[in-house]
C-alpha cells in the first residue's frame, strides 16, 4: 500500500468523524425546520390537490414542474440538445461514396467484437436495459423518472452493442443512422405539436389557452385527457414518450457516428488535401 | 433534524470516496484508467444524490455520467492518444 493511499484513508476517516460530530452536536448551527419552505409547500399543494385549480394531473411534482409549470424551460433544453446532435451529425457526415466504402468495410471485417461470454451477457443485459428505460419513461408522471432519464438509460444499450459486437451489427439490426434521425425528428415534432395544440384549439373555439397547457385553467378551458387507460396522464405521458424517443435516438446517432472507423475519415482528409 | 445521523455519515463517506477517485483520476497518466476512476467517482456521487432524496437526478446521472460520458471519453481516447506525456 502506497503512502498516499494511507493518507487518503486517514482523510476519509477524518471526514466521517467530522460528519458524525457535526450531525451529533449540531456544530454548524441550528438544524433546518421541520416545516417545508413556502415554495416547496406551494408546489406540493398544487400538484397533489385537484381543487387548487392548477394541478398537472400527475402526483409526481418533479415531472409536473418539468413539463407543466416550467414547461418552456424543458422545451428550450430539448432544443439545445437538438442543436448539439445536429452539429455532431454535420461534423461526422459521410458522402455517399464514403458511406458505401464504410458498408463494404463492414462486409470485409470478420469476427468482430469481444468474446462469446461478453456477447451473451450483453444480450441478457440489453433486455433489462430496454425494460427499465421503458418503465422509467412511461411511469414518469407517477414515479421519479421521465423522458430524458429513460432516454439516456436506453442510450446505454447501443454502446454495449457497439463495443460487444460492432457498429455494422447495430446497423444490421435495423438501427441505422437515417432511421434514428427520423425517429428523433418524429419525437421533436410531437413535442412541438403537443405544445401548440392548445393554441390551435383556442383559435377554433375562440377561447383562451396557454402554450404547453395541460389541464384547464381559469379562462382557458382546454384540457388533455386527465387519465389514459385509468392512469393519471395529462399531457405529461405524451411529452415523456416523445422526449424518450428523441433523446434515445439522438444518442444512438451520435454513437454510430463516433464508432465509424477512423480509416474512412483519414481517407476523406487525404482527399481534401489533394492526395498528400 | 431532517437527515438522520446515519445519512450524514454515509454522505460524508461517499463524498470522500469521490474525492479520492477524483484525485487518482487527475494524477493517472494512463487515460483509460483515468476514465475508469472518473466513472467510479460518478458512482459515489450517484449514491450521494440518492441519499439527498433526489431520485430524478439519480436516474439521469447514473446513465449519463457512468455510461454515456465514459463511453464518449473512451471513443475519444481511441481516436487520439491513450497516454498522457508531460
Amino acid at each position: 500500500m502506497r503512502k498516499e493511499d494511507i493518507a487518503l484513508i486517514l482523510l476519509m476517516a477524518a471526514i466521517a468523524l467530522i460528519a458524525y460530530l457535526v450531525a451529533y452536536y449540531g456544530i454548524t448551527g441550528p438544524y433546518p425546520f421541520y416545516q417545508l419552505r413556502t415554495l416547496g409547500a406551494v408546489y406540493i399543494y398544487v400538484t397533489l390537490l385537484k381543487q387548487s385549480g392548477l394541478w398537472a394531473a400527475s402526483p409526481e411534482a418533479v415531472t409536473a414542474i418539468l413539463w407543466d409549470y416550467r414547461g418552456l424551460d424543458t422545451v428550450f433544453e430539448t432544443s439545445v440538445f437538438f442543436l448539439a446532435i445536429i452539429s455532431a451529425v454535420a461534423l461526422f457526415r459521410l458522402t455517399p461514396k464514403y458511406e458505401k466504402e464504410y458498408k463494404e468495410l463492414g462486409k470485409k471485417v470478420k469476427d468482430t467484437g469481444l468474446s462469446l461470454i461478453v456477447k451473451l451477457i450483453t444480450k441478457i443485459v440489453l433486455v433489462m436495459i430496454i425494460a427499465i428505460s421503458a418503465s422509467i419513461a412511461l411511469h414518469g408522471q407517477l414515479t421519479p423518472g421521465g423522458g430524458f432519464q429513460g432516454g439516456s438509460a436506453l442510450a446505454v444499450a447501443p454502446i454495449l452493442l457497439i463495443i460487444g459486437f460492432s457498429v455494422w451489427y447495430v446497423e444490421k439490426l435495423g438501427f441505422t443512422k437515417t432511421r434514428a434521425l427520423t425517429l428523433r425528428t418524429i419525437g421533436l415534432v410531437t413535442i412541438t405539436l403537443i405544445a401548440l395544440i392548445p393554441i390551435i384549439y383556442s383559435l377554433i373555439t375562440m377561447s383562451g389557452a396557454y402554450i404547453l397547457q395541460n389541464q384547464p385553467k381559469p379562462g382557458a378551458p382546454f384540457s388533455y385527457p386527465e387519465r389514459v387507460l385509468g392512469v393519471f396522464s395529462g399531457s405529461l405521458l405524451f411529452l415523456n414518450i416523445a422526449e424518450y424517443l428523441a433523446v434515445a435516438n439522438g444518442f444512438l446517432v451520435t454513437f454510430i457516428l463516433l464508432a465509424i472507423p477512423e480509416v474512412i475519415y483519414f481517407k476523406i482528409i487525404k482527399e481534401e488535401r489533394g492526395g498528400e | 433534524m431532517i437527515f438522520p445521523l446515519l445519512h450524514l455519515v454515509l454522505i460524508a463517506i461517499a463524498v470522500s470516496l469521490a474525492l479520492i477517485f477524483t484525485y487518482r483520476a487527475v494524477l493517472e497518466k494512463d487515460l483509460v484508467k483515468a476514465v475508469a476512476f472518473s466513472a467510479a467517482q460518478s458512482t459515489a456521487f450517484a449514491l450521494v444524490f440518492y441519499l439527498l432524496a433526489a431520485p430524478d437526478i439519480v436516474l439521469a446521472y447514473v446513465a449519463i455520467a457512468v455510461g454515456i460520458y465514459t463511453a464518449i471519453m473512451l471513443f475519444l481516447i481511441r481516436k487520439t492518444e491513450s497516454y498522457e506525456e508531460v
